[in-house]
């Protein structure tokens, strides 16, 4: 049919469109923070909003001035990589379990502790930690970061480990492995991928989650994102410097994304497609 | 290399039985084919004996060990898959070795064991590649070599012809058989394909319902077919059935009381079954007589199947389809009139309700 090419031109123009859409819906608050990171302090707030003309790196020396930002940095990446190690640690395993006993309530369990709202854990945690004296200590903060971790590696890789072929698993049995011997030499490698996915999944929500960090740190473990919203005062907010502390904050999510993005894409898809 | 000894066996899924009461006894070195239609529980028997279903009641044992409950790494059985399940991330030769490094046999002894499976299968040249470099047939020599380097007590073959064209499929069941025949280790070779059985097997388990129906040489089960069900199942083209009857001593075909020409003896056995049964005759068993012959039963060829050594012919008896197999210098033709007898010491009789064989 002779219509077919024109149609299909014009479907590409309509993704083109809703694309640019999504871009500029979800890129414009980047930007503004980025670009509002590099004006001076009474500029972030004017009103209509100027375009930058002469860029200075003042919100960030004073953000370096005011706060011991690497020092929290370095507690955001020991809770980070301490959570995501946890939840790698215990939820490959766990996943691995689901998906062999095709027993899945437990993995619906932690679902539903990922979806109830982090208050809910707040005030027991709380009161438990301070018991044990554990309230701004690393410990209490990986364990509580787990609960956002365990989750994404269970679900990130129980459609992977499902997609493996059962006969696989068979012909290691009959070959004399054991059930662990079958997740580490067998399953574990052939999930490579699924296991970047969640683990860069964990870092990157480990790293962006507030409340546990607000809550359960103290002045020597604040997390960056706990610590940038020391910012926000109740007479005045030090916009141009939380502006600057968010942008730095987002860097090494953003930058793990754009690395490993072809291999997220594909290890995102790899439950849907059958190999 | 052990025998099987399987008692009272009984496997339930739920409320479902797949195995109500099974007891087989396979000898040392033998090779034996399980074959049946789907859903007959062959399948689920083979993954009993390889430890990876459950028993629900009785006993198996491989060699003199009782091995209900012991997990299949501890059974020494090595088994071919039907997806052959190689392990994707592994070299061929890993795969191939991959069973006895977790032994914590020595590297040199595992080399050479790896070599000289891969030089007895043909496959050295692809030691060095991942599963998925190698075309069908190449995996499924890779996944025998995986069971061959072990030197099980049994070896374990779960339909793995069945993803092969059909070509690949003859070459590599005569590679099987001829194997078997070097390695002289006890062998369980599931399939539903009757050809396989009757090429490969020592005896032939044919199981319908998760119960034997006979157990038995290759030759017993074509020639001596327990039931209706072992006749119609082995044989291809498959066995003719025709309800028969007699009628004042004289046997005739139930639908339309046409002659059917059966000697005393077959009479007799009819005789015993109150008179009725079926009569099976194999297509290859019927002989083509000159006109003039009294006793033939005339027919009309509907249909013609020349298959180079041999022609198959369609046609209706008594309102039953049957096919012959002649000889294709007979040259015969649609619509033709031919007269058909059945070979007197090849036709089989068999209880018209219970289906077990008139003796």
């Amino acid at each position: 049919m002779d219509h077919t090419p024109l149609s299909e031109s014009w479907i590409k123009r309509f993704n083109v469109v809703q694309l640019v859409l999504a871009g500029i819906l979800i890129m414009s608050p980047t930007a503004w923070m980025v670009l509002s990171s590099f004006k001076p302090s009474f500029e972030v707030t004017a009103y209509p909003p100027t375009l930058i003309l002469s860029p200075t790196v003042e919100n960030y020396s004073q953000l370096m001035k005011m706060t011991p930002f690497f020092s929290y940095a370095i507690n955001s990446m020991i809770v980070t990589l301490g959570s995501a190690g946890l939840g790698l640690l215990f939820g490959i395993p766990a996943a691995f379990a689901v998906s062999w006993t095709r027993i899945s309530w437990p993995a619906v369990l932690t679902l539903a502790a990922r979806m109830a709202p982090g208050t809910l854990f707040l005030l027991p945690w709380y009161v438990m930690f301070r018991e044990v004296g554990m309230i701004g200590s690393y410990t209490a903060l990986v364990l509580s970061h787990a609960v956002i971790t365990l989750p994404i590696v269970i679900w990130v890789l129980l459609p992977s480990f499902d997609n493996i072929p059962r006969s696989i698993f068979e012909a290691a049995q009959v070959d004399g492995c054991s059930i662990t011997r079958i997740l580490w030499k067998i399953a574990m490698p052939l999930v490579g991928s699924g296991i970047a996915v969640a683990a860069i999944l964990s870092f990157v929500f480990s790293w962006n989650y507030f409340l546990f960090a607000l809550v359960l740190s103290n002045g020597d473990s604040k997390t960056l994102i706990a610590a940038a919203f020391n910012f926000v005062g109740e007479g005045s907010t030090q916009w141009g410097a939380l502006m600057a502390a968010a942008t730095l904050i987002a860097l090494p999510p953003l930058m793990l994304a754009a690395i490993v993005q072809r291999w997220l894409v594909s290890g995102l898809t790899l439950g849907a497609v059958k190999g | 290399m052990a025998a099987i000894s399987i008692r009272n066996l009984v496997k339930r899924y739920g409320n479902l039985t797949v195995v109500p009461d099974l007891s087989l006894e396979i000898a040392d070195q033998e090779f034996v084919v399980f074959v049946g239609p789907s859903g007959c529980g062959k399948s689920t028997l083979l993954r009993i004996i390889a430890g990876l279903e459950p028993i629900t009641s009785g006993e198996l044992l491989i060699g003199d060990k009782r091995v209900n409950g012991v997990p299949a790494a501890q059974r020494d059985i090595a088994m071919v898959f039907q997806d052959y399940a190689l392990y994707p991330h592994m070299r061929v030769y890993d795969n191939m070795a991959f069973a006895l490094e977790l032994r914590g046999m020595p590297k040199p002894e595992i080399d050479a064991r790896v070599r000289q499976a891969a030089a007895m299968l043909h496959i050295e040249a692809y030691l060095d590649r991942k599963p998925k470099e190698l075309s069908g047939g190449q995996r499924q020599r890779v996944a025998m070599g995986r069971a061959i380097v072990r030197n099980p007590q049994v070896f374990l073959f779960d339909e793995p012809l069945s993803n092969l064209d059909a070509k690949l499929r003859a070459q590599v069941r005569a590679e099987i058989k001829s194997l078997s025949l070097q390695l002289r280790t006890t062998m369980v070779f599931v399939t539903h394909d009757q050809i396989e059985a009757m090429t490969m097997a020592d005896r032939i388990v044919v199981l319908q319902n998760g119960i034997v129906q006979q157990y038995d040489t290759p030759e017993m089960v074509y020639e001596r077919p327990a039931n209706q069900f072992v006749a119609g199942f082995i044989g291809s083209p498959t066995m003719n059935f025709f309800p028969v009857e007699l009628r004042d001593d004289v046997a005739a075909f139930a639908h339309d009381g046409t002659p059917v020409p059966l000697d005393a003896a077959a009479r007799a056995r009819l005789k015993g079954a109150a008179g009725k049964g079926v009569l099976g005759v194999r297509p290859e068993h019927f002989d083509v007589v000159a006109s003039g012959a009294t006793s033939a039963i005339a027919v009309v060829i509907r249909l013609v199947e020349p298959l180079g050594s041999d022609t198959l012919i369609h046609f209706e008896v008594a309102g039953t389809s049957a096919i012959a197999r002649v000889d294709p210098s007979m040259k015969p033709k649609v619509g033709e009139r031919l007269l058909m007898l059945p070979q007197p010491d090849k036709i089989h009789l068999f209880d018209a309700a219970s289906g077990q064989v008139l003796r």
